[in-house]
Order: C-alpha cells, then structure tokens, then sequence
C-alpha cells in the first residue's frame, strides 16, 4: 500500500489538478454512478418483468394502465422526471414527519426512484416485444404437452424473449449509465458531479471532463463486454454449430 | 371397469370459424394399437380436427374422451370453453402431437427438449428422464446430436428429434399432423421409417398426411375427409384400393 502510495504521489508529481484528493473525488463519483446505475438496473426489471407479462394481457385494465406508463416515461425527458421526483415529494403534505422523509431528504434515492421508473418503462417495452415474438410454434407445443399457463410462462416463453431481449437490453444499460450524469444536477456527487466539482475549482474544463469521459468509456467498454459475453453464451442456439 | 379403457374417443365433433363450419359432426374411436389416417384434400378439415383432439382449436359441438375419461364444458358467451384447465392439461400429457413444423423449443439443446415436458409436467426425476430421453435420440439415430440446437439440424432431423420428444411422454395417443409435409423429399425416408417402427409396436397413432402410399401400409383405419364430413372410412384395402366415390378415385388419382 505504501509503495502504491508513493507511485502515485510520483506518478501526480508536478500536476495541480489530479492529486490524490481530487481522484478520492472521482473515485467516490464513480462508487456512487455505479451504485446508482446498478441498483436501478435491478430494481427496474424486477418491476418490469410482471408488468411486460400484463402488457399482454388480455384484460384493458392491466393492459392500459402499464401502457399509459411506458408512453409518458418513455415520452418525457428523464431530467424532468428527476425533477418531478425530487422537487415533488416536499409538496406531499407532513412527508417531513414520515419515516419516508429519512429516504427522501438525502437525493440519492428520489434519483434511485427516478431512474428505476424510467428505465423499467424502457425495459417493459423491450421484453414485451420479445415475449409477443415468441414463435407461435412453440407455445403450441407447450400447450400440447399439458403445460400450464404459468410453466410455459416460466419453462419457454420468458427464457426464450430474455435471450431475444438482450442486445436490445444491452442497449439500454449503457444508455442508462450515460443518463445517470442527470443525477449531478440534483446534488448528487456522481462521476459528472465529481468532474463538475474538479472543474469549478481548477477552472480546468478539459481535464476534468476529459478524464470523466475516460472513465464512462471505461465503463460503456466493461458492459458491451460482459453482454457480449452473455450474448455468446445465451445466444448460441442461433449460431451455426462450431461458430 | 371391466374392459380396457379407449385411448381416445371423439364423438360428433363440430367447430366453426366464423360462420364456415369447417368440421361438420365428426367421430372417432382410437383403440389401443390403431393407427388411424385421416386424408383429403387441403381445407377438408383433417389437421383442424386433429388439433380439436388434443384442444389446440377448441370444438363448438360433440365431446372428447381420453382414457374413458369425457373432457368438461362450460358455456360462455361465445359458445364453450373447458370447463378445467387442468383436466385438459393432464389429458394433453397423455397425447403427445409431432407438428408439421416440428416446433422443436429453439432455445433448448435437443437433449433439454427431450427431458422438458417429463420432468415439468409430469414431474420425473431428471437423472431418470435424461437416461429414458437418451435411449429415445438412440432409437431415432440421433444421439449424436444431443447437445445441437434445433437449428443446427436439419428438417428431417429436427422431426426425428421431435418424435423422441413426443415418446419420453409414453403417450396414450400419438398426434401427428403432417409431420412430413415440411420436409425436402429425401428427408422424408428417415421420418416415416421412425413412425413404422412406432406402429409396428403397436402405438395407438392418429396421422394426417399426404403420403397415401405410407398410409396404406401401416393404417389400420383410414378416413377420408371432404369438406369437414367423413366422406369413407375403413380399412386401408377398402377405402385407398375400392374408392367407393368418385371424388376419393380423383383424390387418390396420380397427379401429374
């Protein structure tokens, strides 16, 4: 650890701008920008699971209600549903008071709250286009083979739109990680937040930026690798034998 | 009861696809060990009745037994609707149906295809179900690809595949709705030869197929339908070598 140490103090020797503080500063951003942007990730297709299932449904008042809410969260700019979120919550009256106030008056979780309606709204649509494209053939055969409605659901029609979905779910993880940097505008000390503040005090734009840039990139790259890992594993039933 | 139950039992059946009645009244009786045909020409109604055995297409009209078993009816405001789900579902796993189009589970090796519906729906031992469905890829000379993906395969090989699926069931009835029409010709050899053997051991089969001189051979009964009516039945001898008239002598006359 030592010998860590004083590698970097050599390494940032003669520069003003990245010293060991101000990468404590990024280092906590991208610690947070993960957190943020995995936990909504999770929290959003846990939601959007069930509500891509009623999005078929046969019944208008499953179908309709889980359509109005893709519409508007995919319709609206993510920023002013931040906004709505995090600005919004202090009108309910006595939310203060609440057990809840302790969740919302730190940003971080209207931000949480936010991003995982936004980006399950996405997911939703996704996975319902893959599920509606399930081969027509193959629930037949479920169904010929005494499968109940929840086994197919669960054995043919989920694992084979999950596979569908994916270089589409792919798509919208790094869109999401690119839209978490709203999250700064709220007070929310992200990776664009930690740029911003490196910024505002060096008055160094390009640095700053720059180097938060790298490290997006860093993460873009880490994500289109483990998908397509996913892709080259969960896929391999289109691929001709061998390739 | 007494005698040995009827695999399957399909009386009066009626089914309608708007205001054209496609099946108008039709019957069935599958002993243990027939292997019944049902011919025609296209729009006759054979593959809409075959999948009224088995509810894929619900019947308006007539019952349905499995196993001396009748299937329930309820009436909705549409006309009926079974009245269980999972009667229906328990008696499908007793009939096992090969499509023309295979319909093979795309996302599954041919192996996972095999074991999928024994160990789920009728809830077998995995280790069991796996040595029973390796046994079966043996029969139809595929154990070899066990591992492939539908896909990978070809036509006749995926039908193969999807015969040994429709076997692991070990199925009071086999379903079979032109299971070779989907085929290029040469493949069709290899198919037929699995669905002999099928017959030749005694499975109670109920077949839809053009292949006339296939049907000859291992029918016990053969149904000629025109126009969603029986129009004759019987033995091979008599129905396919004395058609009584003269649509089945056209029907049955070489095309050129």
């Amino acid at each position: 650890m030592d010998q860590l140490n004083a590698w970097f103090t050599q390494l940032l020797a003669g520069n003003a701008i990245f010293t060991a503080n101000t990468l404590g500063f990024y280092w906590n951003g991208l610690v947070t920008t993960v957190q943020l942007v995995f936990l909504c990730l999770l929290l959003g297709i846990l939601l959007a699971i069930p509500l891509a299932i009623g999005r078929g449904s046969k019944r208008w008042w499953i179908k309709w209600p889980i359509y109005a809410y893709t519409y508007v969260f995919r319709g609206t700019p993510l920023l002013i549903q931040l906004y709505l979120v995090y600005y919004g919550v202090v009108f309910f009256n006595g939310i203060q008071d609440t057990i809840f106030w302790e969740v919302f008056k730190d940003a971080f979780y209207p931000a949480l709250i936010a991003f995982t309606l936004n980006t399950a709204a996405y997911t939703t649509e996704i996975f319902r286009g893959a599920i509606k494209n399930t081969a027509k053939g193959e629930i037949e055969a479920a169904r010929a083979y005494g499968m109940s409605k929840g086994l197919m659901m669960r054995r043919i029609i989920l694992p084979s739109a999950f596979r569908r979905a994916l270089p589409a779910y792919g798509n919208e993880v790094i869109f999401m990680l690119h839209a978490s940097a709203v999250a700064s505008v709220v007070t929310i000390m992200d990776l664009t937040g930690a740029a911003y503040y490196v910024y505002a005090r060096f008055y160094a734009p390009f640095p700053a930026f720059i180097f938060v840039a790298l490290i997006y990139l860093c993460l873009t790259f880490s994500i289109m690798f483990v998908f397509r890992r996913l892709e080259k594993r969960l896929l391999a039933h289109l691929r001709p034998r061998g390739a | 009861m007494a005698t040995t139950p009827i695999p399957l039992e399909a009386r009066d059946i009626k089914k309608r696809f708007g205001s054209h009645e496609v099946l108008k009244g039709l019957s069935l009786e599958a002993h243990k060990g027939d292997v019944i045909t049902l011919i025609g020409a296209s729009g006759s109604g054979k593959s809409t009745f075959l999948r009224c055995m088995n509810l894929l297409e619900q019947p308006d009209e007539g019952e349905l037994i499995v196993h001396n078993e009748p299937i329930h009816f309820r009436a909705t405001k549409h006309g009926r609707e079974p009245a269980d789900w999972k009667q229906v579902e328990r008696l499908r796993a007793k009939l096992s149906m090969v499509f023309q189009n295979f319909n093979l589970w795309s996302h599954m090796t041919l192996l996972e295809n095999v074991i999928e519906a024994p160990v789920h729906v009728l809830k077998k031992p995995r280790k069991q179900a796996i040595d029973e469905a390796r046994a079966l890829l043996d029969r139809v000379g595929l154990l070899e690809r066990a591992d492939y993906y539908p896909t990978q395969m070809s036509g006749g090989q995926q039908q193969r595949g999807a015969i040994a699926r429709a076997l692991a069931m070990d199925p009071e009835v086999m379903l079979f709705d032109e299971p070779t029409s989907a085929l290029d010709p040469e493949l069709v050899g290899d198919v037929l030869k699995v669905m002999r053997g099928l017959a030749d051991e005694g499975r109670t089969m109920i077949l839809v197929t053009h292949e006339i001189a296939f049907a000859r051979d291992v029918s016990s009964q053969v149904i000629y339908l025109h126009q969603g009516v029986i129009e004759e039945s019987g033995t091979p001898a008599e129905v396919l070598d004395n058609p009584r008239s003269e649509r089945l002598r056209q029907f049955l006359a070489p095309k050129h």
